[in-house]
């Protein structure tokens, strides 16, 4: 180590020192969530192939319209909802990551509870429009053997005309609903993850683990996996209900 | 926390266990403000999508490209609002930034070649008679 201790340290890459000024657990965090990133989106890609190469496809309008409480005809409001609830979570957690900085455990506990009840609701929503969705027919693998096609013509706009629907209405929302319950199935997997271990967080902190180390990076690091969460929600929204 | 993994050295610094912020104090209400203001950005722009996606999906016919590329841009900027500012991305050093970045650049190849390619499918289809336009 000679030549280290005679040379001009003038980069952060001659070893001793994190070169990104980050810890290792947060950056392996981050690794994670960019292997995630193309994971989903790789999903979310292949949907758009699918539905790009689709000479009819369901109207995310006429699919998304019910609101519980009976509402059938509240195009994209419940998801706003569910959008709405994951951003205001992801809100609370960066708030819990704030006050960890800050060491003020009871902050840390008041707005983890917070984030774990916007999870919980979310995936109660979402739990809610799957149920919804079967009871009109829509499941993995369904309108193949044409056995429970009636709620079909609801899923596509009023402009489709009879014989468009009938060549290609049940293979498009064949494959409309793989996508879908695939794709969000594998999100809520991540949100049921995430609040699982947002209470194991909540745990820590409620036990002082956090005050004892003297930092409370695992708040920080839980929060980067549920703003990813977040963040793919956001592109499913979009490419789901949007585009 | 005297001896360190050979690799991993001292990261004691990294953790801020020094110098620690008084969640009172006003650079600290400041800050919970600015997040305050970020997540009012975010709802706004989810506001306007939706609004976008309730009054237009019908009307656009052959410009529903457009649409869809307001939504993309308005979704984008969504996630660099979230990346940079939740995920404190923004404060990181610039190495770090550019790590995270670069990489998913490869999305703006990935999209555009296989949404190129469905299109293309249907175009083949469409051509060979097994699929009549809609």
């Amino acid at each position: 180590m000679s030549t280290a201790a005679v040379a001009n340290k003038k980069t952060k890459w001659m070893g001793g020192e994190s070169p990104f000024d980050i810890s290792y657990g947060k950056m392996m965090m981050w690794f994670f969530l960019m292997s995630d990133a193309f994971t989903f989106g790789a999903f979310l890609i292949s949907y758009g192939t699918i539905r790009f190469s689709s000479p009819l496809w369901p109207d995310p309008n006429s699919v998304f319209r019910a609101f519980p409480g009976g509402f059938e005809n509240a195009p994209l409001m419940f998801v706003s909802l569910m959008t709405f609830i994951l951003i205001v979570s992801s809100v609370t957690m960066v708030l819990a990551v704030h006050s960890g900085h800050c060491r003020d455990k009871r902050g840390v506990v008041k707005w983890m509870l917070w984030t774990i009840l916007g999870g919980i609701a979310f995936l109660s929503c979402q739990a809610w429009e799957w149920v919804h969705l079967h009871h009109e027919g829509a499941w993995v693998g369904a309108f193949r053997d044409g056995m429970n096609m009636e709620h079909l013509p609801n899923f596509f706009s009023e402009n489709v005309d009879a014989e468009t629907l009938r060549l290609y209405g049940a293979d498009a929302a064949h494959k409309f609903f793989n996508f879908f319950f695939a794709i969000t199935g594998f999100h809520g997997f991540h949100v049921l993850s995430g609040v699982i271990f947002n209470i194991m967080i909540l745990v820590f902190t409620m036990n002082g683990v956090f005050d004892r180390k003297g930092h409370y990076e695992w708040v920080e690091k839980c929060g980067l996996y549920w703003h990813f969460v977040d963040l793919v929600w956001v592109f499913v929204f979009t490419c789901f209900y949007l585009l | 926390m005297s001896h360190f993994n050979d690799y991993e050295a001292d990261q004691s610094r990294l953790y801020n266990i020094g110098h620690v912020e008084d969640i009172n104090s006003e650079k600290s209400k400041a800050k919970v403000r600015g997040i305050w203001k970020i997540t009012a950005i975010l709802t706004v722009i989810t506001i306007i999508e939706v609004a976008l996606g309730l009054s237009l999906a019908d009307k656009m016919g052959d410009y529903r490209w457009v649409l869809n590329l307001a939504f993309i841009i308005l979704t984008i900027a969504k996630a660099l609002f979230i990346v940079s500012n939740f995920m404190h991305l923004g404060d990181e050093n610039k190495g770090m930034k550019l790590m995270i970045y670069v990489p998913l650049t490869l999305f703006i190849w990935f999209i555009i070649a296989f949404l190129a390619d469905g299109s293309w499918w249907l175009e083949i289809s469409q051509a060979l008679g097994y699929s009549h336009p809609s």
